[in-house]
């Protein structure tokens, strides 16, 4: 299981981050998932305004 | 002293930031404000609304940031009853990109140095019990976390973190400041021209189907054009939902208007973050949570904290030397000003949040008989609370 970013529809916005319990996400430039801190849980995908997030297995 | 050396250093240059860096840089401080986007304030993730109040506490506002007045709030409710709220204080829907460069501009002018396109990735005390932030250069393709190749790092003895609802550099001295998804609004906003949309009325729509566990709001910007935008409670979102409730809004509501922008970002709606300092480490803004839970109204907040803590930064230093038990009188006077207000807000949107739509719609209907201006928000208020008298004996205990 991995979380995906969809750079086309992301808007960088960082509600993501601020849900995130792991701490996975980063905004530097464009928004990264860190494989080794997430937990492919989902919230972050569950709360993009933009659906720009997924789990993917 | 090496040219990555500063006294106090600020990130992000929202009004939290802006405001923190121009007052610590008035009294002499060597300040540094970072910006992780290309220009700040843009874009927008915000409705832009603000009261007279809120604004004219901490800076004398200038014409040219208001792009609307308003002087009339109207409330709908989710089967369509429109109530009309009189006496409403003056408010103003700003303009943003214009405010928020302008209070960069004020920082500089103050003293303060500013770095745009410059974005945070960690950081951390130094042995030196000084703090070390890392930015990231564009440009580059490395590993965010590993390498720092093409990074630069900046040191100070005083950090204050303004980066936003994103923030994650809290993270990185101790806070938890994940958000429950019961304390965030998802929100979608959109810029709408359109014909028809009055210059001095603020709307709002309620309902699960225009916006679960949150509203939806049309605040004017100028002749024929107002923000629309929503907020979804995190607990009730799925991926994509308030981009897809906005723009079948507009589409309903606005055929043929045109959409000229359309962001997306989220709102904290919980209660701010206690505490406010740790060590020589202070948050400000939407990082602190410092936001009216019930209407998600932040700006106001942020400017007032912004310079509260960018004083209690500046007052931490005796020529060289810094002590950081001089910031907790940052903490202390946004708790007695503003920190009982915003927890009462909280308070009154967990109220909020158990409401349903036929509990809405039933407080509609009965003020909608009422006169035309006899409707305040008092009352509005009031009439909630008769209606049901077990939650006035809550909301007394939430208040207390």
């Amino acid at each position: 299981m991995m979380t995906i970013v969809d750079n086309d529809k992301c808007d960088e916005c960082g509600t993501c981050v601020s849900v995130c319990p792991a701490n996975a996400l980063v905004i530097g430039a464009g928004l990264t998932v860190s494989p080794k801190e997430c937990t492919s849980c989902g919230i972050c995908a569950r709360v993009c305004p933009f659906g720009a997030l997924s789990v993917r297995q | 002293m090496s040219d990555n050396n500063y006294d106090i250093i600020v990130v992000g240059s929202g009004p939290a930031g802006s405001s923190a860096a121009a007052s610590a840089a008035a009294s002499g401080r060597r300040v540094l404000l970072l910006e992780r986007k290309p220009v700040p304030g843009v874009p927008v993730r915000c409705g832009e609304g603000i009261g007279h109040q809120g604004l004219t506490l901490s800076l004398p506002p200038r014409p040219e940031w208001i792009k609307s007045t308003v002087t009339r709030a109207r409330m709908v409710s989710p089967s369509g009853i429109a109530v009309e709220v009189g006496n409403v204080d003056k408010s103003y829907i700003l303009d943003r990109e214009r405010m928020d460069a302008d209070l960069v501009k004020t920082a500089v002018e103050a003293g303060a140095e500013f770095r745009a396109s410059s974005p945070v990735i960690w950081a951390e005390e130094t042995p030196s019990k000084r703090y070390k932030v890392i930015v990231k250069v564009h440009g580059d393709n490395i590993d965010t976390y590993n390498n720092a190749i093409n990074n630069i790092e900046f040191e100070a003895s005083c950090l204050i973190l303004a980066d936003g609802v994103e923030s994650r550099l809290a993270r990185c001295f101790g806070w938890d400041t994940a958000l429950r998804l019961e304390d965030i609004e998802t929100a979608a906003f959109a810029r709408v021209e359109a014909e028809g949309i009055e210059n001095d009325c603020c709307t709002f729509y309620t309902g699960s189907a225009v916006a679960p566990g949150g509203y939806l709001w049309v605040f004017p910007r100028g002749v024929g054009a107002a923000n629309v935008g929503l907020g979804v409670i995190g607990s009730r979102c799925r991926s994509g939902l308030p981009k897809e409730l906005l723009l079948d809004f507009i589409g309903r509501k606005y055929p043929g208007g045109r959409v000229t922008d359309l962001h997306c970002g989220g709102v904290p709606v919980g209660r701010w973050v206690k505490p406010l300092v740790r060590g020589g480490v202070m948050l400000v803004g939407d990082a602190a949570r410092q936001v009216n839970a019930i209407n998600g109204a932040g700006i106001a907040y942020s400017l007032y904290a912004g310079r509260l803590a960018g004083a209690a930064a500046a007052a931490a230093f005796s020529g060289e030397s810094f002590c950081g038990k001089a910031l907790l009188g940052y903490q202390r006077a946004w708790a007695k000003n503003f920190g009982k207000q915003q927890e009462r807000s909280f308070a009154l949107k967990e109220f909020v949040m158990s409401a349903d739509d036929a509990f809405l719609d039933k407080i509609a209907d009965s003020l909608s008989k009422e006169p035309p201006g006899a409707v305040s928000y008092l009352r509005v208020f009031m009439r909630t609370f008769s209606s049901r008298p077990l939650l006035l004996f809550k909301a007394f205990k939430l208040f207390r």
